[in-house]
């Protein structure tokens, strides 16, 4: 049996630990490893229990260590009267100016969105930032193993639930919140807006993390025709003037027909006649999707879109890259002065 | 995709110059990505008969020719006869050869449109003036040959254009794959005409060939072929194999079939490859090619071909070499019970055709998507072949495009037909239709179209129509499986004639605005009053890295952890936002912004936090706040605690402030002694935390000594404030008073122990009340400290004489000094 005093070596090492204001160092002595070292110098029957005796030295220490450095975390933090309004001998704190402050120029931008849909009529309802496969896929006509849902490029969690890729994951909830409107003898229009999230490399055009806003519009009368109006509608007034509209053809398992919006590049922001912007993706909603949310799809007809928030507030601002939004970088933010 | 213009030109006739031909398709059938111009880089290549070629002597492989461009290049030297000198160093070339000629001063195609484009000029070779290049494939960039010379297989005339000769005077459309997932017909070029026609409003001829899907094969000799078993019918809905023999393997296909090829991406190989490649693009349907006699080795006594899943652990060499082990989702093609090809993605080393290759087995089929789609993503092969698999190939297509390789085999390779065709076919079905009505057509897409007009645009891209007053029947030809429902057909009408003729309106409906849910007011009213206060509303991204977490002393375990996240820095969701917002402080403090404030408002996620009826985790919705002052010193505390008061006395709360005592999530990161829990007084709600953070939140986060914050519940906030009643006293009419009074008190006296006992004792005397904290004063060492409070009074009733000012005062003094144990000074 090995004659090293290893409880010796124990006390002496938690002493130093006690003693320490950086503790986790007493970790690296070498009396440590010099115990570790004559372990291998032991006849084997000797290694097992010598090793165990050392191990539990460790583990003791380790506990120490932590102890340690919780008590040093905590010594010297003054108590304060958290209660008081200002530090004994100080004087009421200044608000920073308020030229200083800025409202991010996405919330600020989805502020002006939602205010216009409001007021034509449409309720606005935050979109979940997680959710599950029925509500992101199964309840929008996207069977399991469907290749258009390569084209979301989602995340999951764990558990199988997942960051929604687009604000649609709020569909079905607003078509079967909304279908005792209908059964009123009314319509649903509502918008959904917030986070969504695709799993993309960032670049300047490219972000994992962005905004949309979604529109639902159910009646037992509603048309292509109605949609383009309503989205037109929308556009003139938020770039305040009359604007020319084209649609291509685009494929979305929960439309049919489904298309690409796009309008005349608005002469507000610099466009020209003839540059066309695509705006967003719409259509008349799938049969399946307004049954799977017990609507009548004989009886009643509806239109969704769904567009991004990041581009409205580019082009307005001619900003480069997309990544600034989610910088946190102050240099950025203090250019949107309120 | 790329499709050629030119090839779409031999099934429909266009007449639209190339700009509005790419804005109406983009209009009415798919986005097109960019027009390539191809004719520009050739428009100067000649074809030319070589004439004379002679060796030049003391070189090993030059050759002096003499070239008749039919006196089509002006301003150039020619001999006697009119030829002219180019010297060459191909091995294929030789006199009484038609090639392709780059006369001087034009651009190598190869290099057109480089950094580099390599212009001819006319210069000496060995003493001989040569006047130019003749071109292989790979300088015409036509296909990787650089062997020799290209030899012009058309019987054309000397000074043709060679643009003309091989119709690259074409423009390639190039076209998103995925725009086009749901459409597995117009992955071929025929489909792609028949839309291009379709939208243009004529009527598309379907080529003869392709329409007859029961064709009639005639073997010419019979050899055995294979039975073929789908051993389950969800795999596959057909598989159709014939036997050649006597193919050449070497064979190449004709020179403007492999420009085809290559224009659209597809590297030529050999006529036999070609073929397989050639009629896919044309129709989108796949083929593979087994050479007969290996397959038959392999399946021994049993010449089958069966098409089930892997076995588990199933091994298999590809045709590139690699070697795989199967899924038991694979599905495989076995010969027998051996595998040798993974259906859809690619055929396997052991019965890949080659040089010596006599007798083949062609193989048509089709397989389950769904199956492919996951074997693609899990072997990760992305081949146009399964590019056009993964959309779904009608099983009906099979049998003309196996017609059509049969033709075209024999005629480039001098394949013989020796087999009927061999197949198991458990998905044949009838033909689909679909019953539609005007009015259903018009109503949906707020149109005026007539029964004719409705027919008409169908029935040019193949659909039947027959009309029954109003309603219609519409069979759906077999190339468009997509198709079931009468939606699907009221997108073909709206799209055929172009959804911008639809008349644009807005929706018939008793209008009313809606407004913002009270939430989202609040909400945005604590963004305001936070702007106006100075800080910065900041967006930061809702996955964090674990290591974040774990410095500000939250569990991982507690967030939601991304599977597949792009890096560790997304990989958990965030449990609070305070966090978030530590990790923004230094980097803006070293980008020189000294002193800011910052918050944002958004949702967090913790396990802990349950789920809702749906069974998706609750989210709960959380403000923060962090200020940070990097010249300062002192209390940082307190400068928070006055943006927390501001917003809370604006939105009619009063709130309490608690020692921060045992922790939650929101806590983690903050000081226990330098910190509290924030309560709502009316409403008794628990809002949230505020404070200063833990020395080694501090230390990880790099953060200055002068940095504090808070982080509110958000609908806690909302709870509290709305129960928080109309607060408008009215005003009085007499004047009111006002008096400063000074405790001195032991100084572990909370400040909230000497405001609670002014305000109760102020609550008893019926006036209208307020009191301010004025000063707060403690001489080094002692232990008392001084506290100074503005007393304000006002009666409705009277002007208040000194005498009852006076007794107010008092009264408040007495109270204060009885629970404080201080004295009035």
């Amino acid at each position: 049996m090995s004659t090293v005093d290893t409880q010796g070596v124990l006390q002496m090492l938690l002493q130093q630990v006690a003693d320490s204001h950086t503790p986790r160092e007493v970790l690296k002595a070498p009396e440590l490893k010099q115990m570790y070292g004559i372990i291998a110098t032991l006849p084997p029957e000797e290694r097992g229990a010598f090793g165990k005796q050392v191990n539990d030295l460790k583990i003791a220490l380790e506990q120490a260590v932590a102890v340690r450095e919780n008590e040093l975390e905590f010594a010297d933090v003054e108590l304060i009267d958290i209660t008081a309004p200002w530090s004994i001998n100080g004087s009421r704190p200044q608000l920073l100016p308020t030229h200083q402050g800025t409202q991010h120029p996405l919330t600020k931008e989805l502020d002006t969105v939602i205010d216009i849909f409001t007021r034509m009529g449409f309720e606005a309802v935050e979109s979940r930032q997680i959710d599950d496969d029925y509500h992101m896929f199964g309840a929008l006509n996207f069977p399991e193993d469907h290749p258009a849902r390569d084209g979301y490029d989602t995340f999951r969690t764990e558990e199988g639930f997942i960051p929604p890729a687009h604000t649609s994951t709020m569909q079905h909830r607003i078509l079967k919140n909304g279908k005792s409107k209908l059964d009123a003898g009314g319509h649903i229009a509502a918008i959904s807006y917030g986070r969504v999230f695709r799993n993309e490399d960032v670049d300047a055009t490219h972000e994992h993390t962005f905004y949309q806003v979604e529109g639902v519009f159910v009646s037992n009368d509603a048309t292509l025709g109605q949609m383009l109006g309503t989205l037109r509608s929308f556009f003139e007034t938020y770039y305040g003037q009359t604007l020319r509209i084209k649609t291509q053809p685009a494929y979305f398992p929960f439309v049919e027909p489904g298309l690409e919006f796009a309008i005349e590049k608005p002469a507000t922001i610099g466009g020209k006649p003839g540059e066309w912007l695509e705006m967003l993706g719409c259509g008349m909603i799938h049969p399946n999707v307004l049954k799977d949310a017990g609507i009548d799809p004989t009886k009643y007809r509806g239109f969704a879109w769904g567009g991004g928030v990041e581009r409205l507030v580019m082009l307005k601002y001619g900003i480069e890259d997309l990544r600034y939004f989610e910088s946190g970088k102050l240099a950025f933010l203090r250019k949107f002065k309120s | 995709m790329i499709i050629s213009v030119n090839w779409l030109k031999k099934y429909t006739s266009i007449d639209l110059p190339i700009d509005q031909l790419a804005t109406l398709i983009g209009e009415r059938l798919v986005e097109i990505e960019s027009v390539i111009s191809l004719g520009e880089k050739y428009k100067d290549v000649i074809v030319v008969k070589v004439v004379e070629c002679k060796p030049i002597e003391g070189t090993d492989h030059l050759n002096a020719t003499k070239i008749d461009d039919g006196g089509v290049v002006q301003d150039i030297e020619r001999d006697e006869n009119g030829l002219i000198s180019v010297v060459c160093g191909a091995p294929n070339v030789r006199a009484g050869i038609l090639a392709a000629w780059l006369p001087p001063q034009t651009i190598v195609p190869e290099s057109f449109n480089t950094a580099d484009p390599f212009v001819l000029s006319v210069r000496p070779l060995r003493g001989v003036k040569s006047f130019g290049m003749l071109a292989s494939a790979k300088e015409l960039d036509l296909f990787d040959d650089h062997s020799g010379i290209l030899e012009v297989d058309k019987d054309v005339p000397a000074g043709s254009y060679f643009a003309e000769v091989y119709e690259l005077n074409d423009y390639l459309l190039d076209i998103e794959n995925k725009s086009l997932t749901h459409r597995p017909d117009v992955f071929g070029v025929i489909g792609f005409a028949r839309e291009v026609a379709g939208i243009q409003g004529k009527t598309f001829e379907t080529p003869d060939w392709l329409n007859d899907i029961t064709p009639r094969l005639k073997p010419v000799q019979t050899i055995e072929a294979p039975a073929v078993h789908i051993e389950d019918k969800n795999l596959s809905d057909r598989f159709a194999t014939i036997v050649l023999s006597s193919i050449d393997e070497k064979a190449q296909s004709p020179i403007q079939l492999q420009t085809y090829l290559s224009r659209s991406g597809v590297r030529p190989i050999s006529a036999s490859v070609d073929v397989s490649n050639y009629l896919m693009l044309l129709t989108g349907q796949p083929s593979h090619t087994y050479d007969y006699d290996k397959l038959k080795a392999i399946a021994g006594n049993d010449f089958s071909i069966r098409v089930r899943l892997a076995h588990p652990n199933e091994q298999l060499t590809l045709l590139d070499g690699k070697e795989i082990i199967m899924d038991e989702a694979d599905i495989v093609i076995a010969a027998g019970d051996v595998a040798v090809g993974l259906a859809g993605a690619m055929g396997g080393a052991s019965t890949m055709v080659d040089d010596s290759t006599k007798n083949v087995i062609l193989e048509v089929a089709t397989f389950d998507l769904y199956h492919l789609r996951s074997t693609q993503m899990r072997h990760g092969i992305f081949s146009e072949a399964i590019t056009r698999f993964t959309k779904g190939v009608p099983a009906p297509l099979a049998a003309p495009v196996l017609a059509e390789a049969v033709r075209r085999l024999n005629k480039y390779t001098g394949a013989v037909l020796s087999s009927t065709i061999s197949e198991d076919y458990p998905g044949a079905h009838e033909q689909i239709s679909v019953q539609i009505n005007e009015q259903q057509v018009n109503a949906t897409l707020g149109t005026h179209f007539s029964a004719e007009d409705i027919a008409e645009l169908l029935e040019n891209v193949g659909f039947t129509v027959v009309f029954n007053g109003l309603n219609a029947t519409v069979t759906v030809p077999y190339w468009r499986e997509d198709i079931h429902i009468p939606e699907d057909i009221i997108e073909e009408v709206g799209r055929l004639a172009g959804f911008d003729t639809i008349n644009v309106t807005l929706p018939r409906r008793e209008f009313t605005a809606t407004q913002l849910s009270a939430f989202d007011t609040l909400r945005s009213q604590v963004r305001s009053l936070l702007v106006r206060s100075g800080a910065h509303e900041l967006l930061t991204y809702s996955f964090i890295h674990g290591d974040i977490l774990k410095k500000a002393g939250q569990d991982t375990n507690n967030a939601y952890r991304i599977v597949n996240s792009i890096s560790p820095e997304l990989q958990y969701y965030r449990q609070s936002l305070t966090p978030s917002l530590l990790a923004h402080v230094h980097p803006n403090q070293k980008a020189g912004y000294d002193a800011f404030a910052i918050f944002e408002c958004n949702k967090v996620h913790r396990k802990s936090a349950g789920f809702t009826e749906e069974d998706v985790p609750n989210e709960l919705d959380s403000v923060a706040f962090v200020i940070s002052r990097a010249k300062t010193k002192g209390d940082a505390y307190y400068d928070a605690k006055t943006y927390l008061e501001y917003v809370g006395d604006t939105l009619g709360l009063k709130l309490r402030y608690e020692q921060l005592s045992e922790e939650d999530v929101t806590a983690a990161p903050f000081e226990p002694k330098r910190s509290a829990k924030v309560y709502d007084v009316h409403s008794s709600v628990y809002l949230g935390v505020i404070g200063e953070y833990k020395k080694s939140v501090q230390k990880s986060f790099k953060l200055s000594q002068y940095t504090a914050g808070f982080e509110i519940d958000t609908r806690a906030l909302y709870d509290a404030v709305s129960k928080v009643g109309i607060q408008y006293q009215p005003l009085s009419r007499y004047p009111g008073t006002e008096r400063d009074i000074c405790f001195q008190v032991p100084t572990e006296i909370p400040y909230q122990v000497i405001a609670d006992e002014v305000e109760a004792a102020l609550r008893e005397t019926h006036l209208i009340t307020s009191v301010e904290p004025l000063d707060m004063y403690q001489a080094d060492g002692s232990i008392t400290k001084n506290i100074t409070v503005k007393i304000k009074l006002v009666s409705y009733n009277k002007t208040l004489t000194n005498q009852e000012v006076t007794s107010v005062i008092d009264t408040v003094a007495k109270r204060v000094v009885k629970a404080t144990k201080g004295r009035v000074i």
